[in-house]
């Protein structure tokens, strides 16, 4: 098994934070290509603790070197479960992801955690990602190995990347959001300019 | 937002996706919901999502994910106070 762990710090609010979240893999995002689809498979707020819980699918499409290609017999597009839990009382994001295709192979299992930054709780948010990556294929201990350094790799090149998209979501949604603020004033006033005239 | 994996799914999803956006910056976090108002578009794109993932055989596959998650259930959906 490997482990692949790091926390970093995002210079935005939780709430913004939280909502980009849900906007991770969306157009603002140009640094992720390989995230082809996400889909909601469901969604409950539990009515005791307020805790939000949703299922999704991701579609991921990247392509694997050709000796990882034969093992894992062509196949370039994986799917990825992910169940997330916010707890808006706490302000904590919990997401946890595993692999659904070529589970027979490989077991990653991710955690990350979005919470208010000790440091500055109102301004920013600390992120914390861990997973674990498993190989199985019986005694080859070498083919085990390879595959789980591959992935280690690749989920590390992912990560940078993804930090950097989700930084590109969070900027966009901070100037739409200014925007339709300020768009809301410029129609107040020329609604007061109206009665005025009138 | 992002798109679906069938194309199929795309406007409903979008439109699905847009409601959800707006009740969760408007009303989940701000403590406001009282009820899910985009369980209708929800209940559409769920209708269109499952054919889909029947169709591609994702559906059982999805059956040993969730079974496997469910420690992460009992431990993510307790409140921490």
């Amino acid at each position: 098994m490997k482990i692949f762990q790091q926390s970093s710090e995002f210079d935005y609010s939780w709430e913004e934070v939280s909502t980009g979240n849900w906007r991770k893999y969306g157009p603002w995002n140009e640094k992720t290509p390989h995230v082809i689809a996400v889909d909601t498979l469901s969604r409950t707020v539990d009515p005791i603790t307020g805790i939000l819980r949703t299922e999704r699918l991701i579609t991921c499409k990247q392509s694997t070197p050709k000796w990882l290609n034969t093992i894992m017999g062509g196949q370039d597009t994986s799917l990825v479960y992910e169940t997330s839990y916010v707890d808006p009382a706490v302000k904590k994001v919990t997401m946890c992801s595993m692999n659904v295709t070529l589970s027979d192979l490989l077991s990653v299992r991710e955690t990350c955690i979005y919470q208010p930054s000790s440091s500055s709780p109102t301004g920013k948010t600390n992120f914390q990602q861990r997973a674990e990556i498993t190989a199985f294929c019986g005694g080859w201990q070498k083919i085990r190995n390879s595959i789980e350094q591959f992935t280690v790799d690749r989920f590390q090149q992912n990560a940078a990347r993804g930090k950097e998209g989700f930084e590109m979501v969070l900027e966009k949604a901070r100037e739409v959001f200014a925007e339709q603020r300020e768009m809301l004033r410029y129609q107040q006033e020329s609604r007061i300019l109206q009665e005025v005239r009138i | 937002m992002s798109a679906s994996l069938a194309p199929e799914c795309n406007e409903v999803k979008e439109k699905y996706d847009n409601c959800f956006l707006k009740w969760y910056s408007e009303k989940f976090l701000r403590g406001t919901a009282t009820s899910d108002e985009c369980e209708p578009l929800f209940k559409q794109y769920e209708q269109c999502l499952s054919k889909a993932l029947k169709a591609r055989g994702i559906d059982s596959m999805l059956k040993e994910a969730r079974e496997d998650n469910r420690e992460n259930d009992a431990e993510h959906m307790r409140p921490k106070r």
